[in-house]
């Protein structure tokens, strides 16, 4: 009882110190940190909980996030209830109320987007659905200025006296990005109207962008892996539709999107769904440049 | 309270919900005080098993752990009322929970526990959303934070019952009472967690504050005024790589008042009290694989300290009371594994290897190697549904007879089924 007191007084002393003067924020996924980073620069230090290689829904909630979001001004979340079964009970026992719910320092990113599939009657009769829509919208990739500008607008109202450098620093990241559009227009053309397959609707987003067709996911139904059930439709559209690829993510089970691109000869695409998810994805810009080179790659 | 039917309950609780649905978003239109946006988070979890065991209850719930439970204790059949109890089909519990934010200084938090015939109120507490410097405080009735599993709620469990050590030292409702805890996490790079806890100390097994008279009504055991238990525990935690480890320490301290019928005329009985100090040390190793996959290795160790006196009275009401010391402890230790998105398999060993009980300085003969082990299969079509098949083969209990005590090997098979419906509830590490 004594001992744990010394040490209280003990970790209080060398705990001033540590404060850092740059502003601490903390992202759920690393697609966020590096849109931070492309608009506080020096200005901020970032941290990104979840890796790029796992499963956004499922992140395994260590201990160590904890200390992260202790220390936190501002954490910037995906939202639409992507983080649900992870983040809560972290923010609880981070003990930080600058990042509460309804704080400045909390700032979820699907607020900024319109959601595409939206469910009109929610039940887990159809699986662990995502009752406010479809929640990987970053991959759109007309949704990234909205999300840096939303990033900077709450850098510039928490941090005040640099808030010209972010939204100078976001005009700058935007202009660039604009100039990426046609570029990577030009390059998915090829693939508009055609019919697609994916494991998880993971990449909703990029198709309808890009005017490229859904013709089915690999899992049966959201979260639930597939039933021979279900392949067996699966293989009847695809004998009807002739897709032109496969998109499996890194983290799910391959197999069964192997299974398919054996039996039908059509080529399985495995896609980052994030930065670091394969390692060329580094950054936002090559995360999209990567994307769609296993796309168009033939 | 006790008699509520808990379907009355829900059903209220559905009607609350009903109008959000029902009415959407079409403005102008219906009560003008609508209320339905602010119904808290609410969660329903149902569980319920098949257990068979190789004797039959009546005599199984004879059977005692030489030590740890009271010869005297006035009901071991209520033993057979918690988790997987009965040869046969159990309700284990249903469980409801409530949270929402109260305003921008409390959450409030209630876990109600729903059995067959009673409402009962396993947590209900509040948390503060607004002080500074890493500290919280949380008071109600709540899980203290001793230790690893102690705060865990039944449902995360990664077997069908509680280690062999909580159930001996806490009881099948672990180490949970009403207070007040302050936490601190410090702004240090890695996890950190100090934490304090005043407790009434109303555990039944090792703690209890009330006085205790005999059946003249004359007092035999002075009370031990409450608040009169303490919780202290520290945590960290590393990452190397794709591995984390998690550990702590931890402490609770307070009176012991314990009660076996020695108000009660014409029967033996006995009482103790005394000071109950429990320590304990938790590790946690998890690996993960990949984004499913994972092995974890967790063992706790708790060691208890009891100082005090022995009240003993025969049927004639006479009572004469000695010097007691316990120093008693145990371990479990376990490996779970993911195997697949749905699969996991595990093992547990749990051991109490200390029983060392002095009356009067003079060490008793009770037997110190009591040992449990427990197999697990679990199929999980969802996050929100598991399927569990569980064998455990049992070396810790003894028939308690004139001629000694008997040691009787149990095993024991359980079929579990645990369903969640409603908000979802997201898994702490
Ligand atoms: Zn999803």
């Amino acid at each position: 009882m004594k001992n744990i007191c010394i040490l209280f007084v003990l970790f209080a002393l060398l705990a001033v110190p540590a404060l850092a003067v740059r502003l601490q924020v903390v992202t759920t996924y690393p697609y966020i940190a590096d849109l931070v980073e492309q608009v506080g620069q020096d200005r901020v230090r970032v941290h990104a909980m979840a890796g790029g290689q796992w499963d956004p829904h499922t992140i395994v909630p260590k201990p160590s996030f904890i200390a992260k979001l202790r220390r936190a001004d501002l954490l910037v979340i995906n939202g639409a209830q992507l983080e649900i079964g992870w983040l809560p009970p972290l923010m609880n026992q981070a003990n930080n109320p600058r990042t509460n719910v309804g704080s400045s320092g909390l700032l979820d990113l699907s607020r900024y987007v319109e959601l595409i599939d939206v469910p009109t009657s929610v039940s887990r009769a159809h699986g662990d659905i995502h009752p406010d829509g479809n929640p990987h919208f970053h991959l759109n990739p007309d949704n990234i200025p909205p999300l840096a500008q939303a990033i900077a607008d709450r850098l510039a109202e928490i941090d005040m006296e640099n808030a010209s450098f972010y939204l100078n620093n976001c005009e700058a990241f935007t202009k660039k990005w604009e100039e990426r559009l046609p570029i990577w227009a030009e390059k998915m053309s090829a693939l508009r109207g055609q019919w697609v397959i994916e494991y998880h609707k993971n990449y909703d987003y990029l198709l309808h962008h890009y005017g490229i067709q859904l013709l089915g996911t690999v899992e049966s139904l959201p979260g639930i892996p597939p039933t021979s059930r279900h392949i067996v439709a699966l293989e009847q559209k695809i004998q009807n539709n002739a897709p032109r690829c496969i998109l499996q993510d890194v983290y799910n089970p391959a197999e069964a999107s192997e299974h398919l691109a054996r039996k039908f000869d059509i080529p399985m695409i495995v896609l980052p769904h994030d930065i670091g998810a394969v390692r060329e994805a580094e950054g936002i810009f090559s995360l999209f440049d990567e994307i769609i080179r296993r796309l168009t790659h033939e | 309270m006790k008699t509520i039917s808990w379907g009355a309950l829900l059903l209220s609780l559905t009607l609350m919900t009903a109008p959000a649905t029902a009415q959407g978003s079409t403005k102008g239109s219906g009560n003008p005080f609508e209320q339905s946006k602010f119904v808290p988070d609410i969660s329903l979890i149902v569980d319920v098993s098949a257990a068979y065991r190789n004797f039959l209850d009546s005599r199984y719930e004879q059977f005692a752990i030489p030590g740890f439970s009271s010869p005297y204790a006035d009901n071991p059949a209520e033993e057979l009322e918690g988790m997987n109890g009965r040869r046969g089909f159990n309700f284990n519990y249903g469980e409801l929970v409530l949270y929402s934010v109260v305003d921008p200084y409390f959450d409030l938090f209630g876990v109600f526990t729903l059995n067959e015939d009673e409402f009962g109120v396993e947590e209900a507490y509040f948390t503060t959303r607004f002080l500074p410097y890493g500290l919280k405080v949380k008071g109600g009735k709540f899980l203290s934070h001793f230790g690893r599993i102690n705060e865990q709620h039944t449902h995360y469990w990664d077997f069908a019952n509680a280690p062999l050590v909580h159930n001996v030292f806490f009881g099948e409702s672990m180490l949970n009472d009403k207070g007040f805890r302050l936490t601190w996490v410090p702004p240090t790079d890695f996890y950190l967690l100090f934490g304090g806890e005043i407790m009434q100390g109303e555990n039944a097994m090792s703690y209890g504050h009330d006085g205790i008279a005999n059946p003249a009504g004359d007092t035999v055991i002075e009370e031990a005024g409450g608040p009169n238990m303490f919780v202290a525990y520290v945590k960290t935690s590393l990452d190397v790589g794709n591995l984390t480890i998690l550990g702590g320490v931890s402490n609770a301290y307070g009176s012991t008042r314990s009660n076996h019928g020695l108000d009660v005329a014409g029967e033996p009985g006995e009482a103790v009290s005394g000071d109950t100090n429990v320590l304990g040390g938790d590790l946690t190793f998890k690996y993960m694989f990949d984004s499913i996959r994972y092995v974890s290795i967790q063992g706790e160790y708790v060691y208890r300290h009891f100082n005090g006196r022995q009240y003993t009275k025969d049927e004639t009401d006479t009572v004469s009371d000695q010097a007691l010391k316990r120093r008693q402890g145990g371990l479990y230790a376990q490996v779970v594994g993911r195997l697949t998105k749905r699969w996991r398999m595990g093992g547990r060993l749990d051991l109490l290897h200390l029983n060392n009980i002095y009356l009067e300085h003079i060490k008793q003969d009770h037997p110190s190697n009591l040992p449990r082990f427990t197999t697990m299969l679990e199929y999980n079509p969802t996050e929100f549904s598991r399927l569990r098949l569980q064998y455990s083969y049992d070396r810790s209990r003894f028939e308690l007879l004139s001629a000694g005590d008997l040691r009787r090997p149990t095993h024991e098979l359980v079929f579990q089924i645990n369903l969640a419906i409603g908000a979802h509830g997201a898994h702490a590490f």
